[in-house]
């Protein structure tokens, strides 16, 4: 086929927002494979639903002429004539000046947009691969009929965060077809913004386990350092904690590992040194607990604790191993956000193999965890029941993070 | 200055107290074979310098394959020569927020340490003869001055001469690390490699670089056909941050066939020239773009914008590269390498080698996991502990002597107009681990 041509619908294009880092990999290339790699595609068209002082849209079309602006989505997908004339669609609805609802939820428009461009498609009467960036929608309801629509429409759809694709320390991936009791990522940032990264991170390792997915049963979120000492202290996921050699584990393959002794760089963390960071006043994080169980028994531990670490890090117990399976995955530091090559090219699988290299139900599952876990901090830190997580799928056979 | 008190009461009252970490208890426990009792001498123990953060791994553990390593060894005394300056305590007070200075005393008091004022004294803890099982020479940072090639004249050599002293005088060696390059000068880092065969102990030494991890997994096949390398350097002192490039692009050039056998010649390009050797072909551009294209910190023109780009476009390195410098190196057998500077253009030391008939390219990134944690230190941590209880070297040190005396012709090269220097001293031959030494699992 010859070079498909893309149009990207955002809400804003200026330094180190998402839309900066995919798009300028369209535009200017990164480095892939041992080398700098330029995708075979021609990004063509960009709407930006807000331009911020200072945004990137205007000089990066001057530099780059090929990519037009347009003023809606429609005109961005039809590059202003009467049918859609892209071969693919970049959705990327993250950072940019929207309210919050009384959740907590940032309202992104990723689903008032997805409707934008699926009613281009049923006017045009065909469809083309979408990528939804991070979750599908702050709303469940809205997900699930992004997800229904692609089917309905016989569109690809991929979806979801950078977490699942890229490097990992060691490089290492759940082996196929393992049995999997209990999972665990202990990670940074706040709810529905972070929550999403953790938990796909950790969904796309236990996606792996033997049978594949079944879907979610129940979830209970916490917040505060009480809540999270409570668990630490309990000793295993029945009395309300976690088994506590995943969380020894994922610090110790934490590299920034907050140091509690002054003077040392570098030393595992006692309990009380887990309180005192969690507690330091310098420290404005609020910790945050979400506890979940899969349908086949599987027992999930996801935990914001920045200020304890300032990394990601996942540990499983394997039925059949006596030390836990554990690695970190790897973030760069913000300059470069190198973690997006790897989303990047995903995305361009999805355009030129007409096939999402990696399940949307994944992303699905995830978004609904995310919106549950909200629901269940809004709710008192309720358990709820979540019998519409009742989500089965089958992972990649072949692993599709950043290995090479 | 002894501590009277044992090891054993002092774990038993500090399990007590609330300072006592999960590692000390740990070390008190379910230890079924003794410690080997180790000295480290050094130069400077304060934060974040070689002397700590090396050092403090043997005291309170380290990361190792996704559990918390319990050390087989036990830091029992120490010789520290110097403690860090006013200024140097004020502007590091500043960097990281808290009172800096020698740490050595406090350690000492905490781990039971007997700290020493003679290198002879530490290691005989205070007594007539060798008392320890290994000795850690950490001979980085510090007040030393430097010679007018740009060396600074780090006391390795000399610290190292007082522990052979030792050795000799009492009849009997262990084993010892020396951190980094073995000497300044080639003459005395081949003598402590002869001392320690003469007096049959085993030597580990070099720079964290080639055991760190490595983004992604690479390793040279052994045996393989190397026919060009080349290392990218993100750091501005050829002395310092040389010897980490050229060692970590040395610990993957020796696994080609027939092993390592030494280096005919060197040539130090700095400026402009950098550039003009560039243009004319000195090193292969497409090695060269291979390596830069796996930095994950790049300057420029994306820390103005936070675009990516490509830094091997032309006119792009010469534009952020202010001071460029190139070390050309032709090795006995033939073997082309090349080692860049580029401080301004990339923030990781990177590599790429082509290999074979077809050319095939192989690059990577040596991982150097941030501050405070530092964690590429605790890769090396496990093959000085690994060296000092099994008694033998997972890598050899002729691949340490070897880059040091590339290190030091380079240097020579500067003060003689930057000429080629035949290196006939560095007729160096050993051959490589036959497993692969860097941190993976």
């Amino acid at each position: 086929m010859s070079r498909p041509r893309i149009a990207a619908i955002v809400t804003e294009y200026r330094r180190y927002s998402h839309a900066q880092h995919i798009l300028d990999r369209y535009l200017f290339g990164y480095g892939w494979n041992g080398a700098h790699h330029i995708p075979p595609i021609d990004l063509v068209s960009l709407y930006t639903d807000q331009q911020p002082e200072g945004e990137l849209s205007r000089s990066r079309s001057e530099s780059c002429p090929q990519m037009k602006i347009f003023p809606t989505i429609a005109e961005a997908l039809t590059l202003g004539g009467e049918e859609l004339a892209v071969d693919g669609v970049l959705l990327i609805g993250e950072h940019g000046n929207y309210p919050s609802n009384d959740k907590g939820q940032r309202l992104y428009p990723r689903y008032e947009f997805f409707q934008e461009i699926v009613s281009v498609f049923r006017d045009s009467g065909r469809s083309v691969p979408v990528f939804n960036d991070k979750h599908l929608s702050w709303n469940w309801e809205w997900a699930k009929e992004m997800v229904d629509i692609s089917r309905e429409l016989d569109f690809p759809l991929l979806a979801g965060s950078s977490l699942p694709v890229t490097r990992r320390l060691p490089q290492i991936d759940m082996p196929l077809g393992s049995k999997v009791e209990e999972a665990m990522c202990i990670a940074v940032g706040g709810v529905d913004g972070y929550d999403i990264h953790a938990l796909e991170a950790m969904q796309s390792m236990v996606e792996r386990r033997r049978g594949g997915e079944t879907g979610v049963q129940w979830i209970q979120a916490f917040r505060g350092a009480d809540a999270v000492m409570q668990a630490l202290k309990a000793g295993s996921f029945d009395a309300g904690g976690w088994d506590p050699d995943l969380f020894r584990a994922c610090l110790c393959r934490s590299h920034r590992l907050v140091p509690t002794r002054q003077g040392f760089n570098h030393h595992l963390l006692t309990d009380d040194d887990v309180h005192s960071l969690l507690t330091a006043e310098e420290n404005n994080n609020v910790p945050v607990l979400y506890r979940y169980q899969h349908h086949d028994g599987l027992k999930m531990n996801m935990l914001l604790i920045e200020g304890v670490v300032h990394d990601f890090t996942f540990a499983a117990r394997l039925s059949d191993q006596t030390k836990p399976f554990s690695l970190q995955m790897y973030l760069n530091p913000r300059e470069v956000c190198n973690f997006f090559n790897p989303l990047t090219y995903a995305t361009e699988r999805l355009f030129l193999e007409r096939r999402s290299p990696y399940p949307v139900e994944r992303t699905l599952l995830t978004t609904g965890l995310t919106a549950a876990g909200v629901e269940s901090l809004y709710q008192d830190q309720a358990r709820l029941k979540t019998p519409h997580l009742d989500i089965r799928y089958r992972p990649e056979r072949k692993s599709t993070f950043w290995n090479n | 200055m002894a501590i009277n008190h044992t090891r054993r009461d002092f774990l038993e009252a500090s399990a007590a107290t609330a300072l006592a970490s999960t590692a000390l208890q740990s070390t008190s426990a379910s230890r079924e074979t003794p410690r080997k009792n180790i000295a480290i001498i050094t130069t400077l123990w304060s934060y974040l310098r070689h002397g700590q953060h090396i050092s403090d791994r043997f005291l309170v553990g380290y990361p190792w394959e996704g559990d918390w390593h319990d050390p087989q060894v036990q830091v029992v005394s120490a010789f520290v020569a110097q403690t860090p300056t006013a200024a140097d305590m004020e502007s590091r007070a500043a960097e990281f927020g808290f009172p800096q200075g020698d740490l050595s005393a406090e350690r000492a008091r905490q781990f039971d340490i007997e700290l020493h004022t003679t290198i002879a004294a530490a290691l005989r803890r205070g007594g007539d003869e060798l008392a320890v099982d290994g000795v850690v020479i950490i001979a980085e940072h510090g007040e030393y001055p430097y010679n007018d090639k740009g060396q600074q004249l780090y006391p390795r050599f000399d610290f190292f001469s007082q522990v052979a002293d030792v050795f000799e005088e009492d009849g009997h060696s262990v084993p010892v690390f020396n951190d980094k390059h073995l000497s300044f000068d080639f003459k005395k880092a081949s003598s402590m490699v002869d001392t320690s065969s003469r007096l049959g102990f085993p030597l580990l030494a070099g720079s964290s670089l080639p055991v760190t991890w490595r983004m992604p997994e690479m390793e040279i096949p052994l045996g393989a056909n190397v026919t060009e390398a080349l290392v990218i350097d993100p750091g501005t002192s050829l002395d310092s941050s040389g010897l980490h490039s050229l060692e970590a692009m040395q610990c993957l050039v020796e696994r080609r066939k027939g092993g390592e056998s030494g280096v005919a010649s060197v040539q130090l390009l700095e400026g402009d020239a950098v550039w003009q050797a560039m243009d004319q072909g000195a090193w292969s551009h497409d090695l060269m773009s291979r390596a830069l294209s796996r930095a994950d910190l790049v300057e420029g023109i994306t820390l103005v914008d936070a675009r990516t780009q490509n830094l091997a476009s032309p006119g792009v390195l010469q534009e952020i590269v202010a001071e460029p410098r190139a070390v050309l190196i032709s090795y006995r057998d033939g073997l082309k390498a090349t080692m860049l500077m580029l401080s301004g253009a990339i923030g990781d030391y990177t590599a790429a080698l082509r290999v074979g008939r077809r050319g095939e390219v192989y690059s990577t990134k040596f991982h150097l996991p941030a501050e405070p944690n530092v964690a590429y230190s605790a890769c090396l941590a496990h093959h000085i502990e690994e060296m000092i209880v099994t008694g033998s070297p997972n890598y050899p040190v002729q691949r340490t002597l070897l880059v040091s005396g590339v290190l030091e012709a380079a240097h020579n090269s500067r003060v003689n107009g930057h000429k080629l220097l035949e290196t006939p001293q560095l007729a160096v031959e050993y051959q490589p681990p036959r497993q692969s030494q860097y941190c993976r699992s």
